[in-house]
């Protein structure tokens, strides 16, 4: 049971970061919008385009990696890094940028810098916690065609959500040209 | 063959989320094209007056502009490219071929090019005035969000139905409705005492046409 509870937590955070990371790049300018609010010089609009691109890209691989590859133990600490980073920024978005729009999950969801957005990136953290200590080898023990595998399911889940985030935001792009009408 | 734990929860882990996207998909679906959508007036309320229309004549290019409140008016939202407002159209020539129109006002309003006129037999048959609408004001104000509309308004300029209509049954409705006089409703409110004040200011007159008042 200990076993499944891991795994189930190493698995979700890895599917958490595919989908973020696929939204995230739908709606990159709106991403770059945000991370610039938490830059504390002005940088060159493609510079920040650029960091932003990195960050959903890194969310991206680290997804895949942690899905196809589940016996590299030191990724999980890793992963938690990440998410004890993104409590981070949720707090600081909370503090200084209050109500501002997060776009975590792109267009997928219109998330703000609130209370609950710290509660959702403490609960993520948690998760990610659970799943530090890996799992007993033989649970964790994949071959090569099923690792490729996992790893199809992980570009393919990320490719699903860039689609699904860039769908949703051209439809609320029309929605608001239509009431401007 | 013995799978590993970590594909059995992957696979599972992958299934939830895209079907997680799926919902979500569905939900932006629902929201753009179902029930969500704000909720707008087809068609003008029924007992308000009639707002003025501007618009272009069709026949000669000449500006035209409709003041309500002359004659009975039938106003019809329709489009050369719109199947209903063909039907529509048709309804109102087999009415005025029956003659049923006499004493009314027919306008058809479009946005369509005027050349579109030449899809539509109906448009092109009919003998009713044909207007291009000038200004948005004018569907705003009829709430013509969609067509066919067609809108019944009576001498006094209120408008007594509207809706989407596109058979002759539906037309003679409307005709009739035309000649309904003004609903009580937009009638003057009048207290009680300033009736019985005009109404002995109205006997003493009446009594005393040269307007000297009885002691």
């Amino acid at each position: 049971m200990e076993t499944l509870i891991l795994l189930g937590a190493k698995a979700a955070v890895a599917a958490t970061l595919l989908i973020a990371g696929g939204a995230k790049l739908a709606d990159i300018s709106g991403f770059a919008a945000t991370t610039r609010l938490f830059m504390p010089w002005r940088l060159p609009r493609l510079l920040t385009r650029c960091f932003a691109v990195g960050a959903a890209v890194t969310e991206l691989m680290l997804g895949a990696l942690s899905l196809s590859s589940p016996s590299v133990r030191w990724l999980n600490l890793v992963i938690f890094a990440v998410t004890l980073l993104f409590l981070a920024i949720a707090s600081l978005g909370y503090a200084l940028h209050r109500g501002r729009s997060c776009r975590c999950f792109g267009a997928l969801s219109q998330r703000r810098f609130d209370a609950r957005g710290i509660a959702r990136s403490a609960a993520i953290a948690a998760i990610a916690a659970v799943a530090i200590p890996g799992a007993p080898t033989a649970a964790i023990r994949i071959d090569a065609p099923e690792r490729t595998a996992l790893a199809i399911g992980a570009i393919m889940l990320s490719l699903a959500a860039f689609t699904a985030a860039s769908s949703i935001g051209t439809t609320r792009a029309t929605e608001s040209r239509l009431t401007a009408r | 063959m013995r799978i590993p734990a970590f594909l059995l929860i992957a696979q599972w882990a992958l299934l939830l989320a895209l079907s997680l996207l799926v919902i979500i998909m569905y939900r932006q679906l629902a929201k753009v094209f179902g029930q969500q959508q704000p909720k707008t007036d087809h068609g003008p309320p029924v007992g308000t007056k009639a707002a003025a229309i501007e618009y272009v004549g069709l026949s000669d290019d000449a500006p035209g502009y409709f003041v309500p409140g002359v004659q009975p008016t039938i106003v019809a939202f329709v489009e050369p490219s719109c199947l209903g407002c063909e039907k529509l159209v048709t309804a109102i020539n087999t009415a005025d071929d029956i003659g049923e129109l006499t004493g009314l006002r027919v306008l058809l309003l479009m946005s369509d090019p005027p050349k579109y006129i030449q899809i539509s037999d109906a448009f092109k048959s009919t003998r009713q005035e044909i207007g291009r609408i000038m200004s948005r004001a004018t569907v705003d104000a009829y709430g013509a969000v969609a067509t066919p509309l067609l809108i019944a308004i009576n001498a006094s300029g209120i408008i007594q139905a509207a809706g989407p209509v596109n058979d002759i049954s539906g037309v003679r409705s409307f005709i009739q409705k035309c000649h309904l006089p003004v609903p009580d409703s937009m009638l003057p409110v009048i207290s009680v005492a300033e009736a019985s004040t005009e109404k002995s200011g109205a006997s003493t007159r009446d009594s005393h046409p040269t307007g000297i008042r009885g002691e």
